[in-house]
C-alpha cells in the first residue's frame, strides 16, 4: 500500500475573509481559520515562509535587501525529515528567481508609469500557470509536495480593490484546491503567509493569514511557526 | 534680498559648474520639454552663453512633430552640439506601445541611452527631473550614482551637506546630475517668463486642452485647460488641484503603496 503523503498548498496572501466572501469550499477544508502573524514587524513574504519552513521566527536573519536571494539548506527545514520531497517555487528555499524578478521589474515600472497593470498581470498569470503545471506533475510522486502560488498576492497588490479581478483569482485558487482534493486522499494543508487589506484599488499585507486542513489538527489562531511540528510528525 | 528665482538659479548653476569640473565627459539630456529646456538654458548661462558639452536628444520616433521642429530651431539658434539618438532597427522591426508600454520605453529610450553612454563614454549626465513631479523622484539627490542597469546606487550616495557635491569613492557606471531637482513646476514657468525662454507650442491651450507634460504621442494625453499664454499657465498652476501627471485620482494610495512595497522589498 502506498504511504500516505503530505501536500502543502502555499498560497501567498490568501485572505480569510476573501475565501469566505467567494465561498471557496475546497479552500475551507474540515478545519480552517486565521493565523496570527502579529509577532512580525513587517509581513514580509520571504521571512514568513522561512519561518514556516523552520518553525522559528526568521525576521532578524533575513535582511530586506537580499531577501529574494535568501536560501535555507534542507537540513534547516522540515523537508529533510521526508524521504522524498518536491518544493515548487518556495520562497527562501526554491524560489524561481527569474520569474519573480520579472514581476518585480514590472511592478516598479508600473509605479514609474512605464508599464500598464495588464502587462504586469499577464506575467503574473503566466508564472502561475507554470507553477500549476509543475505542481500537478509532482503530485503523487513524493512524500511531500509543497507548491507555492503567489497569484493572490501579486494580483492583489495592484488590484485588491477591483472585485472582478480578485474573484477570478480566488476562483482559480479554489479550482486548484478542488483538483488536489479530488485526486488524492493524502493530508492536505493549505497555508497563507499573510492576508490582505485594501488601500483604494491596491492591496497591502495584513497581519492575519489563513490555514486549512482536511483533517482535525486542533489549532486555534496558530502562528506561522506552529505548523512545523505537525508537518514533521507526518514524515 | 535675492528673490526666489535668483536663488534657485544660483544653486542650479553651481551644480552644473561642479559637474563640469568633476567629470571628464559630461552631457545633458534634452527632451525639448519645459524642464529640460530650462535646464539647458542654465547650462548655457553657467558657461557664459555656450553649452560646452554635448546635448542628447533621445528620439523614440513617436514624438510630436512640434517637438522635432522646436528641437531643430533651438539647436540651431543656441549653437548646440546636438546628438540625436534613435533605435532605427527596433522601429523598422515595428516596435510600438502596442507591444507593451514598458517594452517600448525600454527599447526606444533606455536601451538607446545605455548604448550611447557606452559608445561615447559619458561619465555624467545632466537630467531635468524635479522632486515635486513624481513620488518616486522625491528622494532623489543632486548627484546620483548609477550602475550599468541605470539603478540608483543609493548605498554609495554621498551626503550632500553644505552644498558640497562629492563623487563617491566606489566605482559606478555614471553619475546622474539633477540641477533643477529643487524647483517646482510653477518655478519653471515663472523662470520661463522671467528669462523669456522659448516654449513648445503644445503647452498652450487649443480647443480647451493643453499638454502639461510632453512625451510620445501615443502615450501622452492633454489636460482640459484654457491657458493660452505663459501668464495664464502660471495662474492655472497657482490654483489647480490636478497633479502635473494628471489622470491619477489615486495618487495618495499609490504613493502609500509604492512606499509599502519598497519597505517589503518588492522594489
Amino acid at each position: 500500500m502506498r504511504r500516505e503523503s503530505l501536500i502543502i498548498l502555499a498560497l501567498d496572501a490568501l485572505d480569510f475573509s476573501m475565501v469566505k466572501r467567494y465561498d471557496c469550499k475546497s479552500l475551507m477544508q474540515l478545519e480552517y481559520g486565521e493565523t496570527d502573524i502579529s509577532e512580525f514587524k513587517l509581513a514580509r513574504t520571504v521571512v514568513l515562509w522561512a519561518s514556516f519552513l523552520t518553525g522559528k521566527n526568521m525576521e532578524a536573519e533575513i535582511p530586506v535587501e537580499t531577501q529574494w536571494k535568501f536560501r535555507l539548506k534542507p537540513e534547516e527545514t522540515f523537508f529533510h525529515f521526508f524521504n522524498s520531497y518536491n518544493a515548487i517555487d518556495v520562497p527562501a528555499f526554491s524560489l524561481k528567481d527569474e520569474s519573480h524578478a520579472e514581476e518585480r521589474r514590472l511592478l516598479k515600472a508600473y509605479f514609474e508609469d512605464e508599464a500598464a497593470v495588464e502587462e504586469y498581470d499577464e506575467v503574473v498569470w503566466r508564472n502561475h500557470e507554470e507553477n500549476k503545471r509543475d505542481f500537478f506533475a509532482a503530485m503523487g510522486k513524493y512524500d511531500l509536495v509543497m507548491g507555492y502560488f503567489n497569484l493572490a498576492d501579486a494580483i492583489g497588490h495592484l488590484s485588491f480593490g477591483i472585485p472582478e479581478k480578485m474573484e477570478t483569482v480566488y476562483l482559480e485558487l479554489e479550482r486548484i484546491a478542488h483538483e488536489v482534493k479530488s485526486s488524492v486522499d493524502d493530508f492536505i494543508l493549505i497555508v497563507s503567509d499573510h492576508g490582505m487589506r485594501p488601500v483604494g484599488r491596491y492591496g497591502d499585507h495584513s497581519k492575519k493569514g489563513f490555514y486549512s486542513a482536511n483533517m482535525r489538527i486542533g489549532l486555534n489562531l496558530p502562528k506561522i511557526t506552529s505548523f512545523y511540528d505537525l508537518i514533521r510528525r507526518r514524515a | 534680498m535675492e528673490d526666489r528665482l535668483a536663488a534657485l538659479e544660483r544653486r542650479s548653476i553651481s551644480i552644473i559648474r561642479e559637474a563640469k569640473a568633476q567629470f571628464k565627459n559630461l552631457a545633458v539630456l534634452w527632451s525639448t520639454g519645459k524642464d529640460s529646456t530650462a535646464s539647458l538654458w542654465l547650462c548655457k548661462k553657467a558657461f557664459f552663453g555656450k553649452v560646452p558639452f554635448p546635448v542628447i536628444h533621445i528620439d523614440t520616433g513617436y514624438k510630436f512633430p512640434e517637438i522635432y521642429e522646436f528641437r531643430d530651431k533651438i539647436a540651431d539658434e543656441w549653437g548646440l552640439d546636438l546628438i540625436v539618438a534613435k533605435n532605427r532597427e527596433a522601429l523598422e522591426a515595428g516596435m510600438s506601445p502596442e507591444k507593451g508600454k514598458l517594452k517600448c520605453c525600454t527599447t526606444l529610450k533606455t536601451d538607446v541611452l545605455k548604448n550611447l553612454i557606452k559608445k561615447e563614454g559619458f561619465d555624467a549626465l545632466i537630467l531635468a527631473i524635479r522632486r515635486d513631479e513624481h513620488g518616486i523622484r522625491a528622494k532623489e539627490r543632486y548627484f546620483s550614482p548609477r550602475d550599468e542597469e541605470f539603478r540608483w546606487r543609493y548605498t554609495d550616495q554621498p551626503a550632500e551637506m553644505w552644498d558640497l557635491y562629492v563623487k563617491p569613492s566606489e566605482d559606478f557606471s555614471h553619475m546622474r546630475v539633477h540641477p533643477i531637482l529643487h524647483w517646482t513646476e510653477l518655478d519653471v514657468w515663472e523662470y520661463v517668463k522671467r528669462e523669456n525662454l522659448p516654449v513648445n507650442p503644445l503647452y498652450f491651450a487649443r480647443n480647451g486642452k493643453r499638454y502639461r507634460s510632453l512625451g510620445c504621442m501615443p502615450c501622452t494625453v492633454p489636460i482640459p485647460s484654457n491657458a493660452g499664454t505663459i501668464d495664464e499657465i502660471i495662474e492655472e498652476l497657482k490654483t489647480t488641484k490636478i497633479p502635473e501627471r494628471a489622470g491619477r485620482a489615486q495618487d495618495k494610495e499609490r504613493a502609500y503603496m509604492m512606499q509599502k512595497l519598497r519597505s517589503l522589498g518588492y522594489m
